[in-house]
């Protein structure tokens, strides 16, 4: 399945800067155990505008009207055709992306663009929504833009706070507080520049130390994680995953239960999801069950620094899958 | 250089300075003159037509806003409440029930020689239905529990299918996606909600995008246009710019003998909602102009602002739609409108801006009224088309910026009573399509059906703005009418001065288009309530007759 991401935000807020983020980001790769496992990640990057999209010229392999190729595998489309169509053509392609995030004009539904993401070679993975930290109140009291605003908050599965810079810390906890009641708790990541690691947005490394890495980069965010050989049970990840709260940004698990099912659960914000992977019956190859044997339980998880309850964490993998090897 | 001279009842010219004739002297597909015969002889050596002599003439109606690759549409089985006029001149009747529509898609179906040929049609629309269950694939699969059925409703955001039509295509309970209709058990329904769900039987689905596009979709909407008496229509939302390999086919029909109409086409810059570069629009647009021919004319470009008031997405300000969810919405971010117009604002580009909600509007005239300042252009003629819930304060300053309004009279009978009853309530269903209110206010206006949307036809529209009566017997706004005379107008001469072709088109006048609307009775003089029933012998366009279906050329 390709997973499918949605950015929203209005004019301004710095969904370019994101953009532009993501393709300057040279290390995405696969990260599920399995056929592809460590191979660098295809994104396409389906954009309003090339006009404001800075490509840095040596990276670019081809180009036509509507696309540019990159070397690391990215590919940037307009939408000048059309949604619909630009998906068509890059699920024609050979060989297709392994995740496309649909850049959401400043006044779309998102939740309505979203529900493309649920077809037989697309899942949705999330609704990201950036918002400017000085503005976005009153954007969503203006007179032609409130009700778009706030239905764009209110769908977001994860909101990119951006410009924190550009406020006091009183604002800042107002803000943290109208935004939590507008949207009943939807996620908020602060950044500048919509610095974020792209681990929030993308599949988490869940083997080696990138997830690690990558977030130290990003100070104000910290890194949790737990790994055992033991087997797990599919009800006591559902039990960890309701347990999950708000200050939890992004999770993703990859746990082996104990009549040997892949089960994986990925959280970005408030979309939470557990899917059997793989089933016992179709881990046939030595290398694979190799895998499994070695994972048993793997979760990892990314919160704000300053908010980030990782001893809550610790204590539900505790009682629920027993102490870390 | 022959000359000829059509004998009428009555030529009812649209010019103030010469209102009326009997006689109409044409060559080179110009107009001579209008008069008694005696005041057209000394033009020369002459031929008299009288096949007329018992007609009215006036000029050609103007659609001002139509979709021409609608013609599609009527390809298609039409299933809608309303009867509805074919390109062949028959009537495909309306359905009242949904034993109607059973029996009529049986009809169908058992016509297809392939049984496994999905059947599509198309012009359902529940809001008809208030007293019903919902529409659901259970009365569709009466039709056929192996044939896949995909019904198309009138709105176009919604389709209702059949059992089989989401079996062919995996449609399962298991999908997530939000628009599949359910039922109480979590089981579907077989409705398909906007066009990510609808996108999901696409066996059926297709079908209805991509029949829009052939050369039969472009004639057929002629022979719609004709039998209408319709000689100048105004498609607005055409696709040059987005599908220049269309205009090979463009030329093609339109240039025809028999293709019957002039078209106007006002493309649209971008996908709705998308940015472009507007500036190179604003480029390529001049070059398509320079592609024009005689029946085949680019006088602007349009912009699609919101979406409808019986959607409930048309952006409509306090206090808000009357009962049902408010899903108004702009489909440009404010800021950025005023940098999308001024392209072709600078170029001298006319631009038609559809604000169906209030508030939609009061962008699109303060947006004008911003780039007014920077780059005066005092002829500009922008029009807000649909512009359905104007208020008085917006035709106040509509008539100071020089904006057209370009209503849509068609809503007063087809959803008349829907707006009153459930979208925005008595007050503003009773102002709705300001037309007295323009006439006062002085804003230049012209009427239309957004065929199809509703069904093409100049006299219906002239007679909703006329009456302003509703199905259940309702007059909206007895204060808002206007004369017969006015709504002629409005699709005739206001038509024209909206796409700067006025003095080309739009009235009978020494110099103009011999393009005339042949009718059976006189729409000035006739019971105004009879006005839409008026008989359509068909149209003359450029001097050459072009008879309605059913009607034969003397
Ligand atoms: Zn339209």
């Amino acid at each position: 399945m390709i997973g499918f991401t949605v950015l929203g935000g209005y004019l301004g807020v710095g969904k370019t800067t994101l953009l532009n983020n993501i393709l300057r980001d040279n290390g995405l790769r696969n990260t599920l155990p399995g056929e592809g496992y460590g191979k660098s990640r295809r994104i396409a990057l389906l954009i309003n505008d090339f006009g404001d999209i800075n490509i840095d010229a040596k990276l670019i392999e081809s180009q036509t009207d509507n696309q540019i190729n990159l070397a690391n595998g990215c590919v940037c489309c307009t939408l000048t055709d059309g949604f619909t169509n630009a998906v068509e053509t890059l699920l024609e392609a050979s060989p297709k992306p392994d995740h496309i995030i649909v850049e959401a004009s400043g006044v779309a539904d998102v939740n309505n663009l979203s529900q493309y993401g649920h077809s037989e070679e697309l899942k949705l993975a999330s609704i990201i929504v950036v918002a400017d930290a000085e503005t976005v109140r009153r954007k969503a009291s203006d007179k032609y833009v409130a009700k778009t605003i706030q239905r764009q908050l209110k769908a977001a599965d994860l909101i990119l706070l951006n410009k924190v810079d550009l406020i006091e810390t009183s604002e800042a906890a107002d803000l943290g507080a109208w935004l939590n009641e507008l949207t009943a708790g939807v996620p908020v990541a602060s950044c500048v520049k919509c610095d974020v690691p792209m681990s929030l947005i993308f599949d988490l490394e869940s083997h080696g130390n990138n997830i690690s890495d990558e977030a130290h980069a990003h100070e104000q965010y910290s890194s949790w994680s737990f790994s055992t050989t033991k087997t797990g049970t599919r009800a006591a990840l559902e039990t960890f995953m309701q347990g999950l709260g708000s200050d939890v940004l992004r999770c993703k698990g990859v746990i082996v239960d104990d009549v040997g099912n892949r089960l994986t659960l990925q959280v970005v914000g408030s979309r939470k999801e557990i899917e059997l992977q793989a089933s016992e019956a179709t881990t046939n190859s030595a290398a694979d069950k190799a895998v499994d044997r070695a994972i048993g339980i793997e979760l990892v998880a990314i919160g704000m620094s300053n908010a980030f309850d990782t001893a809550k964490l610790d204590s539900m993998v505790k009682s629920l899958f027993g102490d870390a090897d | 250089m022959s000359i000829i001279i059509y004998q009428a009842k009555k030529i009812i010219t649209m010019n103030p300075s010469n209102p009326e004739g009997t006689h109409v002297a044409v060559r080179d597909g110009l107009i001579l003159g209008v008069g008694f015969l005696a005041e057209l002889v000394g033009w020369g050596e002459y031929s008299l037509d009288t096949s007329f002599a018992d007609h009215i003439i006036v000029p050609g109606f103007v659609e001002a806003h139509a979709h021409v690759m609608a013609g599609g549409m009527m390809l298609l089985p039409y299933m809608g409440y309303f009867e509805r006029k074919l390109p062949n001149g028959e009537t495909a009747p309306g359905i009242k029930s949904y034993d109607e529509l059973v029996k009529a898609l049986k009809s169908i179906a058992a016509d297809l020689s392939d049984p496994d040929e999905p059947l599509v049609a198309v012009g359902f629309d529940p809001i008809y239905f208030p007293d019903q269950p919902r529409l659901s694939r259970h009365d569709l699969d009466k039709v056929s529990s192996t044939r896949p059925i995909y019904l198309h409703h009138a709105s176009g955001h919604l389709a209702t299918v059949n059992t089989a039509m989401l079996e062919t295509n995996g449609v399962t309970k298991d999908m997530k996606v939000e628009g599949l209709g359910r039922q109480a058990d979590g089981e579907l329904d077989g409705e398909l909600r906007e066009p990510a769900a609808m996108a999901c039987c696409k066996t059926g689905n297709r079908i209805v995008q991509r029949i829009n596009q052939t050369e039969q979709a472009l004639r057929d909407f002629g022979a719609l246009a004709c039998n209408a008496g319709i000689t100048t229509c105004t498609d607005l939302g055409g696709a040059s710019i987005l599908a220049p390999q269309l205009l090979d086919m463009w030329q093609e029909v339109t240039a025809e003998a028999s293709f019957p109409l002039r078209v106007a086409q006002y493309n649209v810059p971008a996908m709705p909602g998308a940015a472009a570069a507007f500036d190179e629009v604003a480029d390529q647009f001049v070059a398509l102009r320079k592609q024009e021919s005689e029946k085949l004319r680019f006088p602007g470009i349009k912009f699609i602002l919101d979406g409808s008031i019986q959607g409930f997405s048309a952006l409509i300000d306090e206090p808000g739609y009357y009962s049902g969810e408010d899903h108004g919405q702009l489909l440009t971010v404010p800021e950025q409108f005023a940098d999308w117009l001024r392209p072709f604002h600078r170029a001298s580009i006319n631009v038609h801006m559809h604000c169906n909600g209030n508030l939609t509007q009061q962008l699109a005239i303060d947006t004008v009224e911003k780039i007014l300042r920077e780059d005066p252009w005092l002829d500009h003629r922008h029009t807000i088309t649909h512009a359905q819930l104007t208020t008085q304060a917006q035709l106040r300053k509509m008539a100071t910026l020089g904006l057209c309004a370009n209503f849509f009279t068609n809503h007063l009978w087809y959803w008349g009573d829907q707006h009153y009853d459930i979208t925005v309530g008595p007050e503003r269903a009773n102002s709705l399509e300001p037309c007295a209110s323009a006439l006062r206010e002085g804003v230049s206006f012209s009427i239309h059906s957004d065929a199809g949307v509703t069904p093409l036809g100049s006299l219906h529209t002239m007679w909703c703005a006329v009456n302003r009566l509703t199905p259940s017997g309702r007059i909206l706004g007895e204060i808002e009418k206007i004369s017969p005379y006015e709504a002629l107008k409005a699709v005739t001469i206001s038509g024209a001065y909206q796409l700067h072709l006025d003095d080309e088109i739009g009235s009978l006048e020494a110099g103009k288009k011999a393009d005339f609307a042949v009718l059976q009775e006189d729409p000035l003089s006739i019971d105004p309530m009879n006005i839409r029933d008026i008989e359509v012998w068909g149209t003359v366009l450029a001097g050459t007759k072009h008879p309605a279906a059913g009607q034969s050329s003397r």
